[in-house]
Parts: C-alpha cells; structure tokens; sequence
C-alpha cells in the first residue's frame, strides 16, 4: 500500500542510482559510494535479454544514515562523465535488477 | 478564549520571525530595523516577556555571526526597559552556566563573547566582565586537571577581546594589562608535546605551523600593538551611542568553573592550518596576515558557515561565496584556505572527506571564472610542500584529488608533474602521483587514464591487467594494504559499537520495564493500552536478566579482541621500526629515510584515525608496549596522542 511505501522510503538504506554509463564497473561504484559509508551490496541494473548493464543500479548501505550522506554528497555528481542520479528505494527484490531491453 | 489563544502563538511567532530575520538584507538599514524592532519588542515586552527572552538568548548562542546585531537590539531594549535588560543577563549567565557544567564548550564561548559585546552596549559594566575573565582564568591555577581544559577556558576569553578590547584599553587600560599578562604567563609556560601529531607539514616553511591558542595569542598581540583596532566587525550600536550611554548597566552574577571532573570532555588542541601568502594572490583587495585578527575573524565565520550548512552543498557554496566582506578580501583564497583546513584537520576532520569534496565541486560550478584557478593553484603548493607532509593528510589528498579529477574529465597540467618520474618511487611525490593515478584509475577505467597522462608517465600507469589480484601490491599499490588494515579496525569498531548499544538499549528496557511494571500497577488500565510507544515496548521480547548478562560476556570479548588487534599491529610497528633504527645505528647510517618516515607516518595515522577507540587502551599500550625503554622517536609518536587529552 502507499502508506506502507511511503514508510518504507523513511527508513531505507537502499538507494536507486541512475544515469550510470552502460560501461561503469561495479569495482567503479565502489570505489565511489563507498566513500558516503559502508556498502552492504550493490546490484547491477542488467538488460533483460542481453544481461548486460544498462545504465542504473541499487547500492545499499548498511545505515540509514550513509544512504544520507551518498544522497547529500554524490547525487548530481559525475561518474564516467555522467552526472548520475540517486534516489531513495524500498530494497532490491529479486527481479527488478532487470531493466527494459 | 481558544480564540485568544491561537491570537497569541501567532504574535509570538511573529516576533519570534521578525528577531530571527533581523539583519538580513533589507531595503532600509539596518540601524532603522534595529530601531523598529526595540519598539515593536518593547511594547511587548510585558505580554510576550518570556518568550522574547527565550528567543533572544537563543540567537546569541546560535547565531554567532550576528553578535554584534543582538548585542545592539538587547542595548536599545536595556535603555527602554531596565528591568528586562537585567532579566535577559541573568538568563545568559544561567545558559553559561549549564553550558559549562555539561561541556558545551562552544555554547559557553559565544555567551562570553555576547556579555563581552554587551559591555559595548553598556548593559554589562566593565568589571563584571573582567571579573567573569579572571575567574575564568584561574582554571590555569587548578593542579591535578588537564591543560586542555584550562586552554578551553582561556580561548574563550582571548576570542572575546576581539570584540570588546577597544573597550576595556580606553576605559580599564591597566585592567587589561593585568589580564593580558596572565594569559601571556599561562601561554608561555603551556607543554606543546601534543603539537608535532597535529601538524599537516612537518617543516615550518614556507607558513609556521603554529598551535591554535599560540596563534590567537599572536594575533591578540597584534592588535593590542594596533591600539585594538580592527576592521572587520561591524558595530551597529555605534550609531545609537547617544540612546546607550544613557543606560544603566548590570553586573554578571558571579560565575565561577565547575570543577574538573574525569567524566568531563573537552575539545582536542589544533594546529592552524596556513596555505597562501599575501604574495600567492593576484592583484584585488589583500589577503590579511597570518597574526592579523581579521584572519581569525574570517577564518572563523566562513567555518560556521560550513557548519551551518554542510547537509546542503549547493546551499553551503553559495553562502560560502557571498560572504558579507567578500569585496574587502581575496575570497576564493580564503574559502579554499577553510575547506581545506578543515579536510586537513587532525586527528579527524569533522565531517565526511567527501563532503569537503563535493563542497568544492559545487564551489568550482558556481564560481567557474576564478574558482578552479585558485584551487588548481592550492594543489600545486601542496603538492610543492609535500615532501614533509603528515602521512594521514597525504591519503585524503589523494583521495580528494582523484575524486576532484573524475569530475572534472582528468584535466589537468600533467606536464607539470613530470620531474616526478624520475624520483625514487618511494619518495613522497613520486607516491602522490603513483597514488593519484591509481585512484582516477578506480574511479574511472584503464585507458581513459592512460589517455589523459604524458607518455612520460607510463612507468605509473601499469600495463592493462590482464587478471586482477585485488589486493596484489604490485598491482593495487601498497596504499591498497593500508585502506584494507584502516577497514578491518573500522569493521572491528562497529561491531563493538554495535554491541555496546544492543546491550546498553537491553539493559535500559529491562530497567524501565519493571519501574513501569510498578506503575502500570497503580495507573489505569485503558491508559496504558493507548499509549502507543509502550504498545511498541511490549511488542519487543523482554530481555531477561541472562541475556543481559550474556550481552555483557559478548561485549568483553569484543573489547577483549579489539585490544588484541591493536596490540599486534602496534606491536608489528614497534619491531619493524625498532629494527629499523638499530641497524641504522650500528652501521651509522642515517635513519631518516623515506621508508622511515613512511612507516612513522603510517603508525601515526593508526592512532589518529581511530583515536576514539585506541584512547580506550591507552594505558594497557603503554604498560605492554610504548615501555619507557623503547626508542625515542617511536614513543614520541605514543605520547603526542596520549597528550591530545592531557
């Protein structure tokens, strides 16, 4: 439900990145997010035939609070020469690593 | 009667609104605001007292940078209202008071440097001031307390005199002398052991690396020998002299220190950090002089600016550049100078590294014609100075200096940096470079690097791995073996954290849940039930006593462990180094290496980064490890970080 969502998206630490270049690594961001705190796991956005990257992925933090800091200090700067966006995620479910083809 | 009340939270707000605002950009001056305000809060003073007194106090404290705009609006109330003028000082001296007693030490410092504006504003008398100084002071007189704790209360007083030194050198001239020559005596008789660890360089040249209170001690100086003249605060009660001198004035109610009790924390000693000459700056307005006290005086605004709005860097940049005597200074230079500082600042910076870097992304953005040069320009006098560079400021530099370039498509004069190819890899410009690369390379990919970099540089870029082995230090660089040892303590730290909290959050919800069981007992039933936040209580299990003791068996361990991964990387540092200096010796050679000061360094940089957690051990470290019978030059490096607290 929306109350629920919206519940959801106050304690998070997961975090939707998007913007990415189809070429960053994973080795890539780490080396970035995890200079707003310690990553508990990131999952690559794949495309859904070829299973490759696709330009987003989900970082998750250990605390709510890193996930503030990436929020406060890496959304809107660049990587790969992109400015890349983050936004706040309710957690990665299995499934939605897959982006449009 | 509901409806006379909603009238006043909206007056209250009001006033409340227009307190807070006062000041800022307006249309009419500020002296005609300030007048406006005094009438409108005078004719209200006897509805709305406390609020207004609540809502003063907190504007003194909380906006420091409007001191002297405050200090003017009590001074015009203080003339109308006697009465309320002495409320409002008795109201201060309680929040100084409470301020001490719990350690908000940077509370306590602005209250004194209001009561000292506020003799300005003849609402305090010259000798009340004076005397809340001296007995300040004798803290300095205290045996069996730390010196950090005399030095808090001696720096509030020397960052007060800025403001009312003019003041008490026309009116108490002798007064002052008497206070300036015990301070000059406590100054100079002071143990500096402290200071070597807290030093970003460990030459003094080109700017002195000087300790915080001996700096303000410099420039206090100075401006006595000025005839305390300054220019930088603006003074609004000037304008009203005529209004205030017909006031009468209060006394501070006598305020002496709360004793020292080992419980109590205070804020740890700091070198000044000190980047640009007048000379590095082109031609405009002239950056002040290291022991001006304009150069504190800014310093110390455009830090509370940082303060105040480092959640929000696009925020923070804008107010950093629209500083209110931007026209009268070289302003990219010191706003560089500050951030800098402040990422350079030892044991820790206070806030995240990357925070400073995004700060001077969103500084570069909106100040494109003059900001990237200027900041171009502080990396090139770093990376000129950093043959002698604190090893824990090399690490950010890279790290900040890479993240810097991935954002700005690796520009940069490589060119200039070529000379670097040819030194000894372990030589510190050689490893900056090495270093730098290696990060754009982590942020970014091979050969977009090996694209952006001269030929020459080849040497640093390393071929294209094939397989990467992570942790190879051939491959990753030795800085690689570093950030994983600084992981494994910080991981370590966490989880002693963590169950320090689970067990103290136990121990607490065990304690609470039988003094409720007690009260719910006598109280209604129905009540209980819908108090919502002990319906989340009893949703939880409730620990037994066992698990609780459990928990504390768990955190032992953990502090148990934690301990033993200090002693042995200590111990590892005692023995490479210890080797290190007796084969230098009996082969009389010299043991000031760049190996040396690498491996000093690192051993440092160990105890500054987890200062926190290492200052837990500090006495087991120096019974087992840091023996008086070790070298000097490695028990040095123990005794600067046990005198952080001393």
């Amino acid at each position: 439900s929306r109350v629920e969502q919206e519940r959801c998206l106050r304690y998070t630490s997961t975090l939707y990145i998007g913007n990415l270049s189809f070429h960053t690594t994973e080795e890539q961001l780490y080396e970035l997010f995890g200079r707003a705190g310690a990553i508990k796991r990131i999952i690559m956005g794949l495309d859904k035939f070829k299973k490759t990257p696709c330009g987003f992925c989900f970082v998750e933090y250990y605390t709510r609070e890193d996930a503030e800091m990436c929020m406060r200090y890496i959304n809107g700067t660049r990587l790969d020469d992109r400015i890349i966006r983050s936004d706040w995620d309710t957690g990665f479910i299995e499934g939605r690593q897959y982006g449009r083809g | 009667r509901k409806r006379r009340r909603t009238d006043a939270v909206e007056i209250e707000d009001r006033l409340e609104s227009l307190i807070i605002r006062v000041g800022e950009k307006s249309t009419s001056s500020l002296e005609s605001n300030l007048e406006g305000l005094a009438s409108v809060l005078e004719a209200d003073i006897n509805n709305y007292r406390n609020k207004i007194l609540k809502i003063l106090s907190e504007c003194a404290v909380k906006m420091p940078e409007k001191t002297t705009i405050y200090t003017t609006l009590v001074g015009l109330l203080n003339a109308k209202n006697y009465i309320f003028g002495g409320e409002f000082v008795d109201l201060m001296a309680r929040k100084l008071k409470d301020a001490l007693k719990s350690c908000m030490w940077k509370t306590a410092r602005y209250v004194v440097r209001f009561f000292a504006d506020l003799v300005n504003c003849h609402v305090i008398s010259t000798n009340s001031l004076l005397q809340l100084y001296h007995s300040f002071l004798e803290t300095a007189q205290e045996d069996n307390a730390p010196q950090v704790r005399s030095d808090t209360y001696i720096y509030a007083v020397l960052s007060s005199l800025p403001w009312v030194g003019r003041e008490l050198y026309e009116k108490k001239e002798q007064d002052l002398e008497k206070l300036l020559k015990h301070i000059e005596i406590y100054v100079n008789k002071r143990s500096c052991k402290h200071v070597a660890g807290l030093r970003v360089w460990r030459s003094d040249s080109p700017h002195p690396q000087e300790e915080y209170l001996d700096c303000l001690w410099a420039q206090i100086c100075k401006l006595r020998s000025d005839n305390w003249q300054e220019k930088h605060i603006a003074r609004p009660y000037v304008a009203f002299d005529q209004v205030l001198c017909e006031a009468l004035q209060h006394n501070i109610p006598v305020i002496t220190p709360p004793p020292h009790s080992p419980d109590n924390t205070y804020p740890f000693p700091w070198v000044v950090f000190r980047l640009f000459a007048y000379t590095d700056c082109p031609e405009g307005p002239i950056l002040p002089g290291a022991h001006s006290i304009e150069r504190y005086l800014i310093e110390e605004h455009l830090h509370n600016i940082i303060k105040q709005f480092h959640l929000e860097r696009k925020q923070c940049a804008s107010f950093l550049l629209d500083f209110p005597l931007k026209q009268k200074i070289p302003l990219e230079y010191v706003i560089v100078e500050v951030v800098l500082a402040e990422m350079f600042h030892l044991p820790a910076s206070r806030y995240l590294q990357i925070c400073y870097g995004s700060l001077l992304i969103e500084l570069c953005k909106l100040q494109p014609a003059t900001m990237p040069q200027v900041l171009a320009q502080a990396v090139e006098l770093l990376f000129e100075r950093i043959d002698t560079m604190n090893t824990c400021c090399h690490d950010r530099f890279v790290s900040w200096f890479a993240y810097h370039l991935s954002n700005f498509q690796f520009k940069w004069s490589w060119d200039d940096w070529l000379h670097a190819a040819k030194l000894p890899v372990d030589h510190p410009r050689a490893k900056f470079v090495v270093e730098v690369l290696q990060r754009c390379m982590r942020l970014s990919y091979h050969d977009r690097i090996a694209e952006v970099v001269p030929e020459q540089f080849d040497c640093f870029v390393p071929a294209k791995p094939k397989v990467i082995f992570r942790y190879d230090p051939d491959l990753g660089g030795e800085s690689y073996v570093w950030e994983i040892l600084h992981a494994t303590i910080r991981k370590m730290s966490k989880h002693v954290a963590r169950l320090q909290k689970d067990m103290l959050d136990s121990r607490d919800s065990h304690r609470r849940r039988r003094s409720g069981a007690e009260t719910r007992r006598a109280s209604d039933e129905s009540e209980s039930n819908s108090d919502n936040s002990s319906d989340e209580d009893t949703a939880r299990p409730r620990p037994t006593e066992e698990e609780i003791e459990r928990m504390e068996e768990k955190l032992e361990t953990a502090h148990t462990d934690q301990k033993n991964l200090f002693l042995i990387i200590f111990q590892r540092f005692i023995m490479l180094l210890s080797e290190h200096l007796s084969k230098c010796d009996t082969e009389r050679r010299d043991y000031d290496t760049h190996w040396y000061r690498w491996t000093v360094g690192r051993l440092q940089q160990i105890f500054m980064q987890h200062n926190n957690q290492v200052e837990r051990y500090g006495k087991t470290l120096n019974e087992l490890l840091f023996t008086p019978d070790l070298d000097s030059h490695i028990l040095d490096i123990f005794n600067q970080f046990m005198s952080l607290r001393a």
